[in-house]
């Protein structure tokens, strides 16, 4: 029988999700018992991982939510996490699912610098430590016209930049996303300059919108979802939103971002969603909401306009897209 | 093997390839291998195997003329539909399963982006060669003036490349080999002018 068809599954027929996680549970348990009988070392050095049990145990709690998509229902889990833009993985959709497993995660550190009373480089079993985690259900808008509504987890950028003391000279955020063409193959050309690195400016940082999020659906993030931590700008393309990020830095003058730099007509430093402004190669107006047939109009600054638009007052969206 | 028993089993073997995308891409329909937008990958799939068989369509003169074997002729013709028929389900799928029948988005479409504009053309120059490809219309034209008119397949394949570079997002890997396949093409066939010409 056809496990998927086009364009709509009737409910019936979606695996449950008990029964697709109990499926990974198992080959999981098999992969457990096949590293037990060759090496129990191995099963032992799970102990070390230092920040995925904690989280794991954060998430089996109740944790506050907001619904923040106006009522539309969420994507697919599985949706989700198929089909992903991830260029350190590869350009296809499925590649980040395919080959995410190369990322390792844990242990995960954090460097925070620049314009901080407090920098340094920190496990992130620490940063996690102080924060108080939430669930975000927020829309989510790729430049390339597709989007989903995502329930993430996790907790409001400004808390951490907070908890480092931003002196009065940081104007701008700089994320920077691992680096390691050993394990992701699509670091292996340049097909944009790595490491991806992201900026926003001081503001758009410090909107309580803006979440640093380390988990989605009540998990662990994924890896082709960005794990262990990445950047949520509901707001924004989400080429914006950087995945997988170990290094912010907050700075005085504003460094060029990656797509900016690989095509400045093409992707501006805000990208803000905005259906006014179309990418130059084609209609932002409509989008492709993944798991639903036909298009969706685009909504200014993908509907969340009451919260930001206060921080472009004044400025030509058409020029500053 | 004499010549006949060769020229057929060359010519199967151009069917079985033309054909065989289209087993995998029911394969991976039903079972759930598309991903999550399926109908976006077939969109994807058939305009790649198009365009394939639309460059190896026209490297079938050049191979002829290295080889001197006929085969490449005699299979020529079947090749070249099976590149319009698989570009035509590109352009249905594109119609059906990425615009959902929406006329009128898929006319402001077809208008507005600039590599859908290069695509429809591509497709449009390709249909007199589809219409003129019997052998009866073939022979009512002439040989010459038939030879004319499909020298059009170097502007169709132009124009489909064109259309793949202007979408391509990041990754040119794949457009740049078609760009490179075609471009070596053209050439042959230039210099292989300038050196036969009588």
């Amino acid at each position: 029988m056809a496990r998927y068809r086009y364009p709509r599954i009737p409910e019936s027929e979606v695996t449950p999700r008990e029964l697709f996680e109990s499926r990974r549970r198992l080959l999981r348990g098999g992969l457990a018992l096949g590293a037990a009988a060759v090496a129990p070392g191995l099963l032992w050095s799970r102990e070390a991982q230092a920040w995925q049990g904690l989280l794991e145990e954060r998430l089996a709690t109740d944790l506050p939510s907001s619904e923040l998509a106006g009522g539309e229902s969420t994507t697919s889990f599985q949706d989700t996490t198929t089909y992903n833009n991830f260029y350190e993985f590869g350009t296809g959709k499925r590649d980040p699912e395919i080959y995410g497993h190369r990322l390792e995660t844990d242990p995960w550190s954090l460097t925070i610098e620049g314009d901080v009373d407090k920098a340094g480089t920190f496990a992130l079993e620490d940063v996690l430590a102080g924060q108080t985690l939430e669930e975000r259900i927020y829309r989510h808008r790729c430049v390339e016209a597709w989007s989903k509504v995502i329930p993430w987890v996790g907790f409001p950028l400004a808390d951490l930049v907070k908890r480092h003391g931003p002196t009065s000279r940081a104007k701008y955020v700089v994320f920077e996303s691992i680096h390691d063409p050993d394990n992701l193959r699509g670091q292996r050309r340049s097909i944009i300059d790595w490491p991806y690195r992201e900026v926003l400016r001081i503001d758009e940082a410090m909107h309580p919108l803006t979440l640093l999020a380390v988990g989605l659906y009540g998990e662990v993030m994924p890896n082709q979802s960005g794990a262990p931590i990445r950047l949520v700008v509901p707001w924004k393309y989400g080429f914006k939103s950087i995945k997988s990020v170990v290094r912010i830095a907050l700075v005085e003058e504003r460094p060029l971002s990656s797509w900016e730099e690989r095509n400045p007509d093409e992707y501006g430093f805000y990208a803000n969603v905005n259906p006014t402004v179309d990418h130059p190669r084609w209609t932002q107006a409509r989008e492709r909401r993944i798991g639903e047939s036909g298009r969706r109009e685009t909504l200014m600054f993908n509907g969340y306009g009451e919260e930001v638009a206060h921080l472009y007052a004044g400025m030509d969206l058409q020029q500053h897209y | 093997m004499n010549q006949r028993t060769a020229i057929t089993a060359f010519r199967l073997l151009v069917l079985a390839g033309c054909v065989t995308p289209a087993g995998w891409l029911v394969w991976q329909w039903y079972f759930g291998d598309l991903g999550a937008v399926p109908g976006e990958a077939v969109v994807h799939f058939t305009g790649k195997t198009g365009l394939t068989l639309l460059l190896v369509t026209i490297a079938f003169s050049p191979a002829f003329r290295v080889t001197g074997w006929v085969g490449f002729m005699a299979a020529r013709r079947q090749i070249g539909l099976w590149a319009f028929f698989w570009l035509v389900a590109h352009m249905l799928a594109w119609m059906g399963l990425d615009q959902y029948w929406d006329w009128p988005w898929i006319r402001r479409e077809m208008i507005e982006l600039p590599y859908i504009r290069y695509g429809v053309a591509a497709l449009a120059l390709l249909v007199p060669l589809a219409l003129t490809s019997l052998r009866r219309v073939q022979k009512a034209m002439g040989y010459r003036a038939w030879h004319w008119l499909h020298r059009l397949i170097y502007v169709s394949a132009a124009l489909g490349v064109t259309h793949f570079w202007i979408l391509t997002r990041a990754d040119y890997m794949l457009p740049l080999i078609f760009v490179a396949v075609l471009t070596g093409l053209i050439v042959f066939r230039i210099v292989d002018a300038m050196l036969h010409r009588r």
